[in-house]
């Protein structure tokens, strides 16, 4: 019989009775041939490899990371809930020693949720790796985590997320933003003040094929997660830039999906996007557990896998050696942030970061406008604030106090929502105390 | 009139069980089982109870036998040929069962489509290869066979090197994996096809010297059935093809001697207390669980479907022994108890000792006690004692962890996870030999209503005469693709873009109904059980193209009749 060199725990929750809409890429079928190839290859009988349940993530454990705005079940399923409860749970899984690894394939996605929620982006809702990444941290101490995105699109909504903290190294490789949706991950991202060169953007060009991303992962991914030294390696791990996928338009294999992920050693994966639900999916995530567990898996290949036929081109190649040059200088030695007068991109006023955002949600067709801020302090990572108006909605705060909040900016965190109460004109205020686990709504 | 006989490791017990408004035992009795000679003890058992019977009135005997387990566990197996496609995925070779074991180029892929045409040079030179070792008997298995099984067919035409579907001159007996279920799991279904074979001849002497004993003893009208592991039984000539069904039946005949004794309503726990083993079953709502996938024969996971049974090594039989402070039993068996005439102290003995039951010479039972325990510095009634609790406590350690892993299997539908059932046992049942002398300590422990049955020391062959037949099978319909496919029956038939979920469960419920018909086994339409059904719109683009319809329909497992008090 076959045993595992890693002992891996699977969560599998293809969420058999949820959809978008019924002809919608995220839809009921999506996981449905993956759980067939799953079960037809007996995976589950590899001794070291063994499926658990997900957990439901509680409001709380949304809270901890999300402004959901009106509240958390507005905007948040079941189905949510349990994809992020099924991270959480490869998470505990790998914190409590159960398994070395785990992998969360699960359904919806997340990596396009930002900081503030109104509704559902790029079809992610809650960001269910920000949520069990911040699980991790309350239940089990504060780590230092790396979290590799490997979707196709731009995980626009972890970098929000962690734009500003800098113990969470967020690394996204993906086609590149002036070719696919979200439209952005370009270079040039890199955190916000306090966290200059913790988010790092791969845009690869379209076409890329199993020698470019292999290439940008050894040469540029590698060397600064060496350098970083997570506590935890998190691979958001999208399915989407496979050579069959019908929303995208790159060339990556599962053989180079499964070799890709032998390289990264993520301890935690979890699904993310990937629509090719009959060609790519079963035999991508067959790949990707077989790497995991530390099986051979050299026999996984597409039926109409053909090596040539999707081979990226010479100028390809010579375009991504240059990434591979430049980028890593970014991460090692990130440039000052300057404060330039382009409020998108953020000025610096007085002790505070200041950054005007707009936002659009694609799936849910609403405009939101942001203003966020954050205290420029020595002690701390900075009060964060945000004041967010959906559409013609009512204006909302969010105020998050760090896990590493100085007393000052504690009492200032206090003290602002405070204000707000009394003088501000917010119809929602949320709080999110990280220093005192504290998670408190006003005028809900 | 109903005979049961349960073929056991030590003993084969047999019953005659007189159905009447309320069934009843008319007789019954113990041999000891000659593994060298099962037909023996079976036929020895069968005399006796025939001799305190009207044996006309005999109209079905319902068989459970170790014969196939102990082929496989004494290595008396026959080679096989396996021939395999597999396509891309985890290397077969990895599950290689024997040394004739030969993968050919070929793949179906997810939906039933092929992928890639079965390579004819490779399957003629692995036939070939096979016959020059003199195999006679073949597996055919190809991944994704249950949703289309093209190759496995094309393997058996090779093989058999025949026009004719029934007649075969260059070998005995095929094996397609299709046929052994419906279930998703080409590892499994590679080793449930080759025991099948490697068993099927020893299996099919068996049944035909069954029936030519049956046959000389006046009881040729009787209609034989061969208890199945999952609770259920079959028709003797189907088990023909079937013969690794008949394996680990014997948990299967206790647990349905249980259910036949009393009336389960609630979230139970059935403990079997044999002589060298605990037989751990647990019930929801008054139903068996049975094991998600199939047992594993040897180190194999099979497709074999079984009622889920945990055994640990814990029985009357079981040896003493004392580690530093502790006092243990188990898990090993070191010949019979003291009180029966061994030699090393067993629970039996120190149930003795504590005066919890009689059972034997109960003064060897204190003296070998007291000897064993002043060689370890201790008293005997502190051996005896700790014996005891420490047995009832594995018990119960081990019953809580079979419950936990039951209660964390995985769910996949948000209904199934917010309404998941969880399983607390409200209830105890006992049964065995050291049954009785066990209750007031496992009640201690488990602080629940425990009972003990009567007639609980044949518990498991009143099981047997009881358990009716059950069959299941699963369709499988692809109405893009127009066509609906029942595995274990090998039946294909064209559907409409319409065809729906409906139509599957009606059409489920009556294929299983002709063939359990074909079986001479009448069903009434309740008893069809729908235990799975979905269906998945395949989307193309944008549109709707199809839908991908799985349904599984079963006869529940169960007893015919019951003695308890709800009848």
């Amino acid at each position: 019989m076959l045993k595992s060199k890693n002992t891996l725990g699977i969560i599998f929750f293809p969420a058999f009775d949820w959809a978008i809409s019924p002809t919608h890429p995220e839809r009921q079928e999506r996981l449905l041939y993956t759980q067939d190839q799953l079960r037809e290859e007996g995976l589950f009988d590899i001794e070291g490899i063994s499926e658990y349940k997900p957990d439901v993530a509680s409001v709380e454990d949304v809270e901890r990371v999300h402004f959901c705005f009106p509240d958390v079940p507005s905007v948040a399923t079941r189905s949510h809930l349990i994809s992020a409860g099924g991270a959480m749970k490869a998470g505990d899984l790998v914190m409590e020693g159960k398994t070395d690894r785990a992998f969360a394939m699960v359904r919806p996605p997340g990596h396009h949720a930002m900081k503030v929620v109104h509704g559902s982006r790029g079809f992610c809702t809650i960001n269910i790796e920000a949520i069990m990444i911040e699980h991790i941290r309350e239940q089990y101490g504060h780590k230092r985590i790396a979290i590799v995105d490997t979707d196709c699109h731009h995980g626009d909504g972890t970098q929000d997320i962690y734009w500003h903290d800098p113990d969470t190294l967020f690394i996204s490789l993906h086609q590149d933003g002036r070719t696919l949706y979200p439209g952005t991950g370009f270079p040039r991202d890199l955190g916000g003040p306090n966290a200059m060169g913790r988010t790092l953007n791969i845009p690869l060009p379209p076409n890329t094929s199993d020698e470019g991303f292999l290439m940008a992962v050894e040469r540029i991914v590698l060397p600064i997660l060496a350098d970083f030294k997570p506590d935890l390696v998190i691979n958001s791990a999208g399915q989407d830039n496979h050579f069959s996928d019908p929303i995208t338009n790159m060339n990556f294999s599962a053989g180079g999906y499964a070799a890709m992920n032998d390289m990264l050693k993520p301890d935690i994966a979890v699904l993310e996007g990937g629509y090719s639900i009959q060609g790519a999916l079963p035999y991508v995530n067959l790949g990707i557990c077989l790497a995991m567990a530390g099986v051979d898996y050299s026999h996984v290949r597409e039926p109409n896998y053909n090596a040539e036929r999707i081979r990226q081109d010479a100028r390809t190649t010579e375009y991504i050696t240059e990434l591979c040059k430049q980028l890593p200088a970014l991460y090692f030695d990130p440039p000052e942030f300057v404060s330039r007068d382009d409020s998108r991109q953020g000025i610096i006023s007085g002790d505070k970061f200041v950054r005007h955002k707009q936002i659009y949600y694609d799936t849910d067709g609403i405009n939101e406008v942001q203003q966020e801020s954050v205290t420029l302090c020595k002690q701390c990572r900075g009060l964060y604030k945000v004041e967010t108006r959906a559409d013609s909605g009512p204006l909302c705060l969010g105020v998050e106090i760090p896990v590493d909040a100085c007393p000052e900016c504690r009492a200032k965190g206090y003290q602002t929502v405070e204000d707000a109460q009394i003088k501000g004109t917010y119809r929602y205020i949320q709080l999110i105390n990280r220093l005192d686990k504290e998670y408190v709504r006003y005028g809900f | 009139m109903l005979l049961g006989i349960d073929v056991g490791g030590t003993h084969t017990d047999a019953v005659a069980i007189d159905i009447g408004d309320a069934p009843a035992v008319a007789a019954s009795c113990k041999v000891p089982t000659r593994h060298h000679d099962l037909l023996s003890s079976v036929t020895e058992a069968l005399t006796t109870i025939l001799g305190q019977v009207d044996k006309s009135a005999v109209t079905q005997l319902n068989l459970s036998t170790t014969l196939s387990t102990n082929a496989i566990v004494q290595n008396k197996t026959e080679d096989v040929g396996v021939i395999v496609s597999a396509g891309p995925g985890i290397d077969p070779h990895n599950f290689m069962p024997c040394k004739d074991f030969h993968v050919i180029d070929g793949s179906i892929d997810h939906r039933g489509n092929e992928v890639r045409a079965l390579s004819t040079r490779q399957l003629a030179e692995a036939v070939d290869a096979c016959r020059g070792n003199g195999v006679r008997v073949f597996a055919a298995v190809s991944k994704f066979s249950t949703r289309n099984p093209r190759h496995e067919n094309l393997i058996r035409r090779t093989v058999c090197n025949c026009k004719s579907v029934d007649v075969c001159e260059h070998a005995d007996f095929v094996t397609l994996g299709h046929q052994l279920g419906g279930a998703l799991n080409f590892p499994r279904r590679v080793a449930t096809a080759y025991f099948n074979c490697a068993v099927w001849r020893l299996y099919n002497e068996f049944a035909t010297a069954v029936e030519e004993a049956l046959d000389e003893m006046g009881l040729g009208h009787v209609k034989v059935n061969i208890l199945k592991a999952d609770g259920g039984t079959m028709p003797l000539p189907q088990s023909r093809t079937l013969p690794v069904q008949s394996i680990f039946s014997g948990p299967a005949a206790s647990v349905m001697g249980i259910i036949a004794l009393t009336d389960i309503f609630h979230d139970s726990v059935i403990l079997d207390i044999g002589g060298t083993t605990t037989d751990i079953a647990v019930f929801a709502d008054g139903a068996p669980l049975i094991e998600r996938e199939g047992i594993d024969i040897g180190s194999h996971p099979t497709l074999v479907s079984a009622l889920k049974v945990h055994s640990i090594g814990i029985g009357g039989d079981s040896a003493i022994s004392v580690v530093g402070p502790e006092v243990r039993v188990g898990p090993n068996r070191l010949g019979p108890s003291v009180c029966l005439g061994g030699e090393r102290v067993t629970l039996t003995d120190a149930l003795n000792y504590v005066g919890a039951c009689k059972v034997g010479d109960v003064a060897a039972s204190r003296k070998a006690v007291d000897a064993y325990a002043a060689a370890r510095t201790l008293t005997g009634e502190k051996l005896a004692q700790g014996a005891v609790a420490y047995a009832a406590q594995a018990i119960q350690d081990a019953t809580r962890a079979l419950v936990e892993e039951i209660n964390s299997k995985p769910v996949y539908t948000i209904h199934e996870l917010l309404e998941g059932k969880k399983i607390v046992p409200k209830k105890v049942y006992l049964m065995g030999g050291p049954a009785e002398a066990m209750r007031e300590e496992l009640f201690q422990r488990f602080q629940l209503s425990t009972e003990v049955p009567a007639n609980f020391d044949v518990a498991n062959a009143i099981g047997a005469a009881l358990t009716r037949t059950t069959w299941e099978l699963e369709l499988f319909a692809d109405t893009q693709r127009h066509v609906l496919f029942i595995p274990t029956l090998s039946y294909r038939e064209n559907v409409p873009s319409g065809y729906d979920l409906d139509d599957a469960k009606r059409d489920a419920v009556n294929q299983l109904t002709m063939q359990l018909d074909s079986m001479g086994v009448f069903l009434k339409a309740e008893d069809a059980q729908i235990t799975h059904a979905s269906s998945f719109n395949m989307v193309e683009g944008y549109d709707r193209v199809g839908r991908n319809i799985r349904v599984k329909c079963q006869v529940r497992p169960g007893v015919i009749k019951t003695f308890g008090e709800g009848r």
